[in-house]
Parts: structure tokens; sequence; C-alpha cells
């Protein structure tokens, strides 16, 4: 990475605004996700409302995102790591609106679930997750702004915590469904929710790789290690 | 390494047309250029690019032995084009410029009519038997120059009488009426408005089918547009030379860096 400052300094300031607005995007996103994940716990509708309505703004924040890096590319003809930081940018930009829609849907279905009977130990289960994911989420963005190589490495590896969380969360559901066919809808729902989490986690890996793309000018190469095969009957 | 498509679509052979070794040039006691080591593709297009001063011109200048005419001018170390050495005392360097043609960065048309700046050098090497086939190189040259229509209504004009982007492109047509097998280009489209730009660069994309072609840029846009391989000059050294996508998204050396985004560095 090259830290000496352009000779037109606007041009600094340019990439800086545009790289602030993907970091409020990423608060926007970490905020949503941990409120989802508690209006499921406790059944607080008015907070799950809340973050299905907060979901305009991180998208508003990606439209921002993706003009700025338009109007960047075409005035100031990026090259070099110039270049690979609005590509990263534009790239996290959408890695987090995806996030964003995950935890709005998420807060759907804790308002459907609100009216059915609860399923012992899964919303708890799911928060741990959302927080783990949230986690690492943070720990993505801060090797951004950081370009730590190595944070960002963590983050690759410890997806496969999370894809672990969201294993042992299907065979759960799972269970719950045989024994009793009456919590199968709260079951897809909850299923739902859990593989939405574990895409959130994806993101992040994503974010991740953007990190080790801006700062060594190439893509990692080994894939990310897989937690555990495919369970058999897995729906994602 | 990233891979250029249109190198691939277009190109069979990777095979060296001009070859330079520790090649050192002084200007009296200035040593302008150091150890440079590079080799220019065949049917390649190569961009020089670095800060002014750097040598780029000079460079240039060895490739096709202007640096001959300037007295206080030495160069060492081996260049070669087609294996056989460049500087070698049989070498007659007039010969040697009708294969390597050359535009300079500030345009000098010769003191004669618009059609004789570019009839000049078909008619002393004898590429032409009439003047039926001399007129249709000038033409076609003068076409691909992207200037017949502004001045096939004066061809007997003096050349000087162009304005200054004229001129160059003038120039561009008398370089390419010989047919050389390496057009060295020395910023031919500073003095150029965006259109003739963009024509000069599709000239360049064309004869690359046939030549080789190397072009001194301060754009760093056109040096990445025109070219597959880029070579980077500082203080007299050759920094860096890859391929061109490479250069433009993930230069190796830190100067190169600084150079292309516009840093102090
Ligand atoms: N004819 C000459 N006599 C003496 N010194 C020269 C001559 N031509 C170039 N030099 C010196 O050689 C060095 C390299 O000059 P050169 O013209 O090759 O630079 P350049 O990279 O082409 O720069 P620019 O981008 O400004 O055209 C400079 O220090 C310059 O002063
Ligand atoms: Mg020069």
């Amino acid at each position: 990475m090259n830290n000496d400052r352009h000779i037109a300094r606007a041009f600094d300031r340019d990439l800086e605004a545009v790289q602030a607005l993907v970091l409020r995007m990423g608060g926007l996103v970490e905020a949503a996700l941990s409120d989802a994940a508690a209006a499921l716990e406790d059944r607080d509708d008015a907070l799950a409302l809340r973050v299905r309505e907060g979901d305009t703004a991180i998208d508003a924040l990606e439209e921002q995102v993706n003009s700025e890096c338009a109007r960047l590319i075409a005035i100031r003809a990026p090259a070099a790591s110039d270049l690979r930081t609005v590509l990263s940018v534009m790239k996290i930009a959408s890695s987090l609106e995806r996030c964003g829609d995950y935890a709005k849907n998420l807060a759907k279905r804790s308002v459907v679930l609100g009216t059915m009977q609860p399923i012992p130990g899964a919303a708890g289960s799911i928060r741990r997750m959302a927080r783990q994911v949230g986690l690492l989420l943070k720990n993505a963005l801060d090797a951004y702004i950081a370009r730590d190589i190595g944070l960002a490495e963590e983050v690759r590896q410890q997806d496969q915590d999370v894809d672990q969380m969201y294993s042992a969360l299907f065979r759960e559901f799972l269970t719950h469904m045989m024994e009793d066919p009456r919590n199968i809808t709260a079951c897809m729902h909850l299923h739902f929710i859990a593989k939405n989490i574990e895409r959130v986690g994806d993101h992040a890996t994503t974010i991740a790789e953007q990190v080790i793309y801006l700062a060594t000018g190439s893509m990692p190469g080994e894939a990310r290690p897989k937690g555990e095969a495919v369970i058999s009957g897995d729906a994602g | 390494m990233m891979k250029d498509l249109r190198l691939e679509s277009r190109l069979d052979t990777l095979t060296n047309k001009i070859e330079a070794r520790k090649v050192q040039v002084y200007y009296g006691t200035n040593h302008a250029l150091k150890d440079v080591d590079v080799n220019i593709l065949d049917k390649t297009v190569t961009a020089f690019i670095g800060p002014s001063g750097c040598g780029k011109s000079t460079f240039l200048r060895c490739l096709n032995r202007m640096n001959d005419t300037i007295p206080a001018c030495r160069v060492e170390g081996l260049l070669t084009m087609d294996g056989e050495d460049i500087y070698d005392p049989r070498v007659d360097p007039v010969q040697l410029r009708a294969k390597v043609g050359m535009v300079f960065q500030k345009p000098n048309p010769f003191p004669k009519s618009i059609y004789d700046n570019v009839a000049y050098g078909p008619k002393i090497h004898g590429l032409t038997r009439n003047k039926a086939e001399l007129d249709e190189i000038v033409e076609k040259s003068i076409r691909k120059a992207a200037l017949w229509n502004e001045v096939k209504d004066r061809l007997h004009a003096p050349g000087t009488g162009l304005s200054g982007g004229q001129q160059q492109r003038l120039c561009i047509a008398r370089a390419i009426a010989t047919s050389p097998e390496v057009l060295l280009m020395d910023e031919p489209c500073s003095a150029l408005d965006p259109i003739a730009t963009a024509q000069v660069e599709e000239l360049i994309d064309e004869l690359r089918a046939q030549f080789s072609v190397v072009i001194v840029t301060h754009s760093m846009q056109q040096a990445a547009r025109v070219s597959q391989r880029t070579a980077f000059f500082h203080l007299g050294n050759l920094v860096e030379y890859g391929e061109t996508g490479q250069i433009f998204t993930n230069p190796s050396d830190p100067r190169t860096e600084s150079y292309i985004t516009g840093r102090i560095g």
C-alpha cells in the first residue's frame, strides 16, 4: 500500500470520503443485525420494525457509494492501488447491502415467529450466532481500515466456526420438526434465519478477501477452509 | 501475471525485435541512462513512461542511432535488432533509420510541400516505381495519420504552414510512409485534440499487426490504452518493465506506483 499523498489533494479527499461512506454502512449493518437478533429473542416487534425501516438508509448509502465511485473513475482515472481501492469499495458496499437485506429479512421473520409457540433455546442460539457473525463483519471492516492482512486472514479462518454453528442449528431444527410436526413452520423460519446469518458470514469473508486484494494486488489463492462437508439433507 | 486478452488474440510470437543490454548513455559527464536492460517485442506496442528528464527520449534515440548526431553523447552497452548489433560500424545509420522510423517530440516537417514531406522517404529508398504508386503511398500514409480530410485540397502547400497538431500528424504520415519495422514515437499526441489523439491511437493499434511500436507518453491513460508492455524510467534507470495491465493495476516497485497514481513518492 502506498501511504503517500496525491499531488492532487482533492483526490485523497474523494477516496477518503467514499471509504467513510462504506464504514458508515458497515456500522448500520452491524447494528441492524444485532437489533434484529435481539428483536427475535425478546419478541420485540417495535425493534423489528425499526430494523426493517432502517434498511432504506443502507440501500441509499450503497447507491451513494456507487455514484461516488463512478464519478471518481470518470474524473480521476485511478490506477494501481487507487484503482483497487475504488473496486474494493464498490464490492464491499455491495456485500454490506446484501447483509442489510438479510438483517431486514430476519426482522420480518421475527414478527411472524412472535405469533408462534417458541422453540426452546432457538432464539438464543440464533442471537449468539448473529453476535459471532457481527464480530466477523466488524473485524473484516477493521482489517479494511488498517489494511491488516493478518486480521483479514483470521476472519477467513473464523468463518468456518460460523459454518459449524449453522450446521449445528440445522440439525437442532430438524430434530424439533421430527419430534412435533406443529414445529415445522417455526423451524422453517428459524432455519432461513440461520442460513441468512451464515451468508452474512460469507460476506464478511468476501470483505476480508477484498482487504487482501487491496493490500497485495491479488486475491487470496487458496480456497478458504470449509468447516464441514455438506450435511446430508442440508437445504442450503 | 495478468493476461492481456488483446495480446492473446493478436500475437502469436513473443519474439524480441530489439534487445538492450547494459546500455549507458552519457552527455559529457552527465550519466543520463544507467544499465538499461530491456527487450522490445516484435508486433507489440511498448510504452515508455517516467518523469521529465528521466531519459525516455534519450533511450528512444539510441534505438535508431539519433544520438550519433549529438557530439557530446556517448552510448555504451549492447543494442541489437533481430540479433544484429545496431552500433556495428558496418551498419549504415541512414539504412537503419529507414527500418526504425521516428516521430519526434516536436513536429519537424521539412520545409517542403505536404506531399513531398511524405513522398521523401519512399523516394530516396526507391520504394515506388512510378508517380501513381507514390501518390498512393502518400495518400494512404496521410489517411492513416488521420490528416487526409484536412490537407487533401492543398497537398502542394508547405508543410510548415499547418497547425501544430496537423504538423505532428504529417510527421507521423512521413514516418509510416517507408513502412518501417520499428516505429518510435516521442509524445506523438501532446499537441493533438482528443479526436486526432483517438485516431492516432487507432493507427498505433493497426500498425502493431506489422511493426513494433515504441511510444513515449506523459499520459498514463494513453500508455494504458495503447500499449501491451510498459517500461517505467526514473532518474536514468529502467525501474520496472512488464505487461501493461499488470503495471497499471499492481506495479511491483513503489516508485512506479507513486508515479502512475500521481503521488509525491
Ligand atoms: N542533447 C542533449 N545534450 C545534453 N544533455 C541532454 C541532451 N538531451 C538530453 N539530455 C539530458 O539527458 C537527460 C535525459 O533527457 P531526455 O530528453 O532523455 O529526458 P525525457 O525523459 O525524454 O524527458 P521529457 O519527458 O521532458 O521529454 C536529461 O538530464 C537531459 O538534460
Ligand atoms: Mg523527451
